[in-house]
């Protein structure tokens, strides 16, 4: 069962994000930003630490200013699906506002009345102190793209399974799955930490990946504008070439 | 060419080959024509006999083994025969066995016969 | 909710692409390989209890037609039933959506590795059993159109598997590409491997594009590299196989043997020491081959006439 009634049928045309971002209707538009947002913050944040060596809060209110403009529809106008990829558009987006910034010498103005998000730039630091020299500020932030993506599929997925009654389907996946720790815990020892028949964990598990899949390739779905952004982005995401 | 033939084809050549080289011993040209047609036959008869053996056993070695010894049994006869000259008969004689044998094994075609 | 790590996003990334099998007889046992159009993993029949192997289409296709190409492909190795193809036991679609098609699993090595500790003799062997597979399919109208030595594996007992049949191009009725399927005009294959008419895009390109991408598996049996432009005379590459690998790959597939079965009786021929059809040899060539092919004959009448020379020289004396 999909905790969704789309299951696994792409829409030949669908209203994305990407397309509500252009919209004229102000409230549209700043859902959609938000949505943006929650994907790209973190990598737009990481990427101009790594790649223009910034203090964290000029990096902070760039990030901010960053989707306002956004929100202004400042960028987001000219972006054209048939030329390229989102993702690789904002990043330009994110170069050529910091190059305009320098050159204004009006760079990176704190607190201009742009600080609607509510992002965790603490969190982004922390993250960021991990991050290993070799990593290009590029590769970082398709890196960051990539675990935006999975932690809003993850967000999905947890809504999908509190609406259907399936939230121990949840925490099997988040036990098993989302686990760093070495070993993972056997089959057996989670059907007895959950009560559970071993059987049941191996269907539960299937379930929650299945679900997994589904709520981050919808979530993908959102952040593309068409279908041939949405499969080469999806290819990007699972690492398969294609010749 | 089926092992026999080729056995008693290669034989004759060699055999007669081998007659012919009398002609350098001065002490025996006189009866050449004898020593051709007796060596020859001597040839034809080690071939076929090696033909046989070929056609039965399927072996490089065993057909080289037997190849020899029956040029060298043949060539001892005939040097009792000729009551002396072991060494210059024999010697040629267990060659030609030992090359027929070997021919015959390598190149002999088995019989659509045989292999089914 | 908490930080995905890097580990976990790297496991939720391979997860991603693992089938679910959900409501078919088949388990995940591991991946295997990436295939033309999709991967290639390990399953367990439950039922049979014996090891399969699915090729699964990726979870979101890189273009629109490629189930009916994957059906196309299961359907052209289902109606070639040869040793030296993959046979195929099942096709559909997973829960998952994505198209699929069950085969023998083939445990054994790819052409490079299997060669890699081969002397040259073994290696030229092979191609007669490359040639056998390949004649099959062009007897039966089907053109591989992607040979190269990724899609040639050798098995655990020797068997010789001509594998991905996934650009083949069927003229039988039933199996015909349809315009999606292998598109007409549309460039496919492998560059080094591949015919000129097909780097063309040309439209009807014929069995004989296999045939030169045999001659370039050849060459690569010869010198563990595809050729780079026309094959060459090199100090490690016999003149007459050179010969035959020109041949193979000539421009013109007029000029090319016209199956694979005459290029490898070609092979065949240089390996038995008969002259090859490709070239035309020299005398000395000619005189070197024979003593080569009958050597231990030539030095038994070597060492007779020798031995009755000296005979006649000590008679003399």
């Amino acid at each position: 069962m999909s905790l969704t009634p789309q299951g696994g049928n792409f829409p030949l045309t669908r209203h994305s994000v990407v397309l509500a971002a252009q919209s004229n209707d102000p409230a549209v538009r700043s859902r959609a930003i938000d949505a943006i947002a929650a994907a790209y913050w973190k990598p737009v944040y990481k990427y101009v630490r790594m790649k223009w060596n910034i203090s964290t809060d000029d990096a902070a209110d760039f990030t901010q200013e960053f989707f306002t403009r956004l929100l202004e529809k400042e960028f987001l106008d000219s972006y054209d699906s048939a030329k390229g990829r989102l993702r690789t558009f904002l990043r330009t987006c994110a170069d050529h506002l910091f190059m305009k910034q320098m050159r204004d010498a009006n760079r990176l103005k704190r607190g201009a009345g742009c600080a609607h998000l509510a992002l965790d730039f603490e969190e982004a630091e922390r993250e960021l102190a991990a991050v290993t020299a070799a990593e290009s500020p590029e590769d970082s932030f398709d890196k960051e793209w990539m675990r935006s993506l999975f932690a809003l599929g993850l967000e999905r997925l947890r809504a999908g399974c509190e609406s259907e009654g399936k939230l121990i389907h949840f925490a099997l996946f988040e036990r098993y799955d989302l686990n760093d720790a070495d070993p993972k815990p056997s089959y057996a020892q989670l059907a007895s930490e959950f009560g559970l028949a071993a059987t049941d964990v191996t269907n539960y598990l299937a379930f929650a990946r299945r679900e997994f899949r589904r709520c981050v390739l919808d979530q993908l779905r959102d952040m593309t504008a068409t279908d041939e952004e949405f499969r080469r982005e999806a290819q990007a995401l699972l690492g398969v070439e294609t010749r | 060419m089926n092992k026999i033939l080729l056995g008693l084809v290669l034989g004759a050549i060699l055999g007669a080959i081998d007659g012919m080289t009398a002609w350098f011993t001065p002490a025996v040209r006189a009866q050449l024509a004898g020593i051709i047609v007796g060596s020859t036959i001597k040839g034809i008869i080690a071939g076929v006999l090696i033909g046989v053996f070929a056609r039965k056993v399927h072996s490089l070695a065993l057909g080289i083994v037997f190849g020899l010894g029956v040029g060298l049994i043949l060539a001892f006869i005939v040097a009792q025969m000729q009551h002396g000259y072991y060494f210059e008969i024999m010697l040629p004689g267990g060659m030609v066995g030992l090359i027929v044998g070997y021919a015959t094994q390598r190149y002999g075609r088995v019989s659509q016969l045989q292999q089914t | 909710m908490k930080r995905l790590s890097d580990s976990v996003v790297a496991r939720l990334q391979a997860d991603m692409q693992v089938p679910d099998l959900t409501g078919t007889r088949y388990a995940v046992v591991r991946y295997l390989a990436r295939g033309g159009m999709g991967s290639v993993w390990l399953a367990e029949d439950t039922i049979l209890k014996r090891r399969v192997a699915l090729k699964v289409l990726d979870l979101v296709a890189p273009a629109a037609d490629l189930p009916a190409r994957l059906l196309q492909e299961a359907r052209i190795l289902a109606s070639l039933e040869h040793p030296g193809i993959v046979p195929v036991h099942d096709a559909g679609t997973l829960a998952d959506g994505r198209a699929f098609y069950c085969m023998k699993y083939v445990e054994g090595q790819t052409l490079a590795q299997y060669i890699a500790e081969r002397n040259l003799t073994d290696r030229l062997r092979l191609l007669e059993r490359i040639a056998e597979p390949l004649d099959f399919a062009h007897a039966r109208g089907i053109i591989h159109r992607d040979l190269k030595p990724e899609n040639i594996m050798i098995g655990a007992f020797g068997e010789v598997l001509v594998m991905d049949w996934g650009l083949a191009k069927a003229g039988a009725p039933g199996l015909r590409s349809g315009e999606n399927g292998s598109a007409r005009g549309s460039i496919l294959g492998t560059a080094g491997y591949m015919s000129p008419e097909q780097a063309r895009g040309d439209a009807e390109v014929d069995h004989r594009t296999d045939i030169f991408s045999l001659g370039a598996i050849l060459w690569f049996l010869l010198k563990g590299a595809p050729p780079t432009d026309q094959p060459a005379v090199t100090a490690t590459v016999p003149r007459p196989l050179a010969a035959v690998c020109r041949k193979a790959m000539a421009a013109d597939p007029s000029m090319r043997y016209q199956s694979a079965g005459a290029l490898a009786a070609d092979v065949a021929h240089y390996l038995n020491g008969a002259p090859v059809r490709a070239y035309r040899e020299s005398l000395l060539e000619r005189a070197a081959r024979i003593y080569a092919r009958h050597r231990t004959a030539v030095v038994l009448v070597a060492v007779y006439l020798l031995m009755r020379l000296l005979f006649i020289l000590f008679a003399h004396r």
